[in-house]
C-alpha cells in the first residue's frame, strides 16, 4: 500500500510467494499490476503496510535499514528498467560500485569481457549506446555472483533483439543465484523457471 | 572522485568560497588597518612616558623630583625637551603629530632608544631651523633632505621660520626632531616637557601606570602609550561594532546564498544518492560520503580564499598603503579568523540539506525516474 495525494493505493495485495535458490522466477503482468512493486518489495526496497517479506526464515521488516542495505549489496544484485549508471564514473567503475569491498577489479573486467564489453570498460556512459549500458547494469548486479538478482522490465528500453541479450546474460551469468525478472513480455521469459502473473497486485496464475 | 569528475561543478562553488573569504577577510583587514595605523604612528611612545605641566610652567622640575623620587622602577634618563605640532597622514585623514626640540646632548640617546639604525644626512645644528625626520614619517609627507617640514606658509604646522629635512634617520618609528635651541627661540608657550625613559619595555609599561594613576587629578598631563591604547580602542569601539553587524549581515546572505547554491549542487545528485541506496549503500555511508567531498570543497575554498586575501592585501599594502607608510597587516589573524563562520555555516548548510533531503528520500522513486 502506497500514499497517492493522500489516497491509500493498494499495489500489491494477498501475495503468497516464495522464491527458491537458484531459481528463475518471472513476474508477468500488465502495466500497474502492481509487479515492479512486488519486485521492490521483494529485494526490501520498500516495506510493505501489512503482511511480511521473509529472507532465509527471518522477515525483512524486522531487520534495520542499515541490514535491509547491507543485504541489498552483498547478496542481491539490481538492474533497473532505465540504464542507470553514474555519469561521472566509467563502464568498470560503475561495475564496482556493486562491491565496494576490496579489489574486485579482475572480477569486473571479466564480466565487462564476457559481456562483449572490455574495450569499452574506461568509457564514460554517455559515450556508450543504450545496449551497453544496459549490459555495463547487467555486469554491475552480476558482480560478487549475489544470491538473487531482480531486474524490473530490464528490456524495456531496448529494442527485442537487445532485450533477449540482456535476459540470456543475466541468465547464464547468475551461477547458482536466483533470478527475478519483471516483465510484460511473455518473449523474454522462455527460459524462466516459474512464472507469475500479477493482475491489480494480485496473483492472477502460477503456471508451472 | 566526484569533485574531480566534476570540475565544472565544483570549481565555481568552490570558487564562490574563495569569493567570500576573500570579500570578508579583505573587509575587515582593511578597517582594522585603521587603528593599526594610529598606533603604528604614535608606537614611538611605548619607548618614553611624555609628561607636561599644566597651568604653570614652573611646575616641570616638581614634576621631575616625584618621578625621580617615586618611580617603582629605575628611571633610565629623563630628557627635558621642547615640543610643536604638525600633522602626520593617516587613511582616516591628518593625525597631529609631535616636532620635539631636542637638546643636541640627548640626540644620541634618542635616537639609540627610537631603533635608529642609519641617518642619510646629518643631525639639525643647534637654534637653526633644520629638523630630522624618520624615514616612515618622510614617506607619509613625502619629504625629501632639503623639503620644509614645518614653516610659516604650514597652518597645521606652523613655525616662523621654514624648518627643513637636513636628516632622514632609517627607523620604524615615526619621529619628527628639531633643537631645543630652535624652539626656545621661536616656538610659544616656553614650556619644558619631560620624557621619561624607563630601562626596558616592561618597565615603561609599569612606569606608564604608575603616572597615571599618580598625577591623576594633578598638574600634569601624560603621554602614555597605553592611554593611546585605550582612547584608540575606545574611539572604534563603534566601529567595530557596526563592522560586526555588516560582517554578521554580510555571513548571513553568504550562507543563504551557498546553501541555495548547495542545495542546487545536491538536488543534481539526487538520481545518484537514489542509484546508490537502491544498490544496499545505507544513508549513513552516503551522507558521511556527501560530507566529506562537501568538507573537502569548503576546506579547500577556505583555504584558497585565504591565500587570495593574502595575496590581495600585500598587493593593496605595495601598491597603496607602503606608499604613504599606512599601516596593512596582510596577516592579520583577526581578519582570517571572522571568514571562519563562512566554512562553518555553509558545511552546516550541507549537513542540514543532506539530512533533509534523506529524512524522506525514497530510492525507488529514483530508480522509476519519477525524480528525474
Amino acid at each position: 500500500m502506497y500514499e497517492d495525494h493522500g489516497r491509500e493505493v493498494f499495489a500489491v495485495r494477498a501475495v503468497d510467494l516464495t522464491v527458491h535458490d537458484g531459481e528463475f522466477l518471472g513476474i508477468l503482468g500488465p502495466s500497474g499490476s502492481g509487479k515492479s512493486s512486488l519486485l521492490y518489495l521483494l529485494s526490501g526496497l520498500k516495506t510493505p503496510s501489512a503482511g511480511e517479506i521473509r529472507l532465509d526464515g527471518q522477515a525483512l521488516a524486522s531487520r534495520t535499514e542499515t541490514e535491509r542495505a547491507e543485504i541489498r549489496l552483498t547478496r542481491f544484485g539490481f538492474v533497473f528498467q532505465h540504464p542507470h549508471l553514474l555519469g561521472y564514473l566509467s563502464a568498470l567503475e560503475n561495475v564496482l560500485l556493486a562491491r565496494p569491498d576490496g579489489d574486485r577489479r579482475p572480477e569486473a573486467e571479466t564480466l565487462l569481457t564476457t559481456l562483449g564489453l572490455a574495450d569499452k570498460a574506461h568509457r564514460l556512459p554517455y559515450e556508450l549506446s543504450g545496449g551497453e549500458r544496459q549490459r555495463v547494469c547487467v555486469a554491475r548486479a552480476l558482480m560478487g555472483r549475489p544470491r538473487a538478482v531482480f531486474a524490473d522490465e530490464p528490456t524495456a528500453a531496448l529494442d527485442h533483439r537487445n532485450g533477449v541479450q540482456v535476459v540470456e546474460m543475466l541468465n547464464q551469468g547468475r551461477g547458482d543465484g536466483a533470478l527475478i525478472i519483471v516483465t510484460h513480455d511473455p518473449t523474454m521469459l522462455v527460459h524462466a523457471d516459474r512464472i507469475v502473473t500479477l493482475v491489480d497486485g494480485e496473483i492472477a496464475e502460477t503456471p508451472d | 572522485m566526484y569533485l574531480r569528475r566534476n570540475r565544472g561543478k565544483s570549481a565555481p562553488l568552490t570558487l564562490v568560497i574563495v569569493l567570500a573569504v576573500l570579500l570578508i577577510a579583505g573587509i575587515v583587514a582593511m578597517i582594522n588597518s585603521i587603528p593599526l595605523s594610529i598606533r603604528t604612528i604614535y608606537a614611538y611612545s611605548q619607548n618614553y612616558l611624555g609628561v607636561t605641566p599644566r597651568g604653570d610652567p614652573m611646575q616641570t622640575p616638581i614634576l621631575r623630583a616625584v618621578i625621580e623620587r617615586e618611580s617603582p622602577v629605575p628611571i633610565d634618563r629623563i630628557l627635558t625637551v621642547r615640543g610643536s605640532e604638525a600633522q602626520v597622514t593617516s587613511i582616516v585623514g591628518d593625525w597631529p603629530f609631535a616636532v620635539l626640540g631636542l637638546p643636541p646632548k640627548d640626540f644620541d640617546y634618542y635616537l639609540r632608544r627610537m631603533g635608529v639604525t642609519r641617518i642619510s644626512g646629518r643631525l639639525p645644528k643647534s637654534g637653526a631651523p633644520e629638523a630630522l625626520v624618520s624615514e616612515p614619517v618622510a614617506r607619509n609627507q613625502k619629504l625629501r633632505i632639503g623639503s620644509i617640514v614645518i614653516g610659516p606658509d604650514k597652518n597645521d604646522a606652523y613655525s616662523p621660520l621654514p624648518v627643513r629635512v637636513v636628516g632622514i634617520a632609517q627607523s620604524p618609528n615615526w619621529m619628527m626632531l628639531t633643537t631645543y635651541e630652535y624652539h626656545r627661540q621661536h616656538h610659544f608657550p616656553p614650556i619644558d616637557v619631560l620624557l621619561v625613559f624607563a630601562k626596558n619595555r616592561a618597565d615603561q609599561a609599569r612606569l606608564d601606570d604608575w603616572a597615571i594613576q599618580r598625577f591623576e587629578g594633578r598638574r600634569a598631563r601624560l603621554f602614555a602609550y597605553r592611554q593611546l591604547e585605550e582612547e584608540a580602542d575606545s574611539m572604534f569601539k563603534i566601529l567595530y561594532k557596526i563592522l560586526n553587524v555588516i560582517i554578521g549581515t554580510l555571513v548571513l546572505v553568504i550562507t543563504f546564498m551557498m546553501g541555495m547554491l548547495m542545495n542546487i549542487y545536491l538536488s543534481q545528485r539526487v538520481p545518484e544518492f537514489g542509484l546508490l541506496q537502491a544498490l544496499g549503500y545505507s544513508k549513513r555511508t552516503i551522507v558521511r560520503r556527501v560530507l566529506g567531498e562537501t568538507a573537502l570543497v569548503v576546506g579547500v575554498g577556505w583555504a584558497l580564499g585565504l591565500v587570495a586575501a593574502y595575496g590581495l592585501l600585500s598587493l593593496v599594502r605595495m601598491l597603496l598603503m607602503d606608499p604613504q607608510a599606512f599601516a596593512l597587516d596582510a596577516l592579520d589573524r583577526t581578519a582570517y579568523l571572522y571568514s571562519m563562520p563562512v566554512p562553518l555555516a555553509i558545511l552546516l548548510t550541507g549537513v542540514l540539506t543532506v539530512i533533509a533531503r534523506f529524512r524522506k528520500f525514497d530510492p525507488v522513486s529514483v530508480v522509476e525516474r519519477r525524480l528525474l
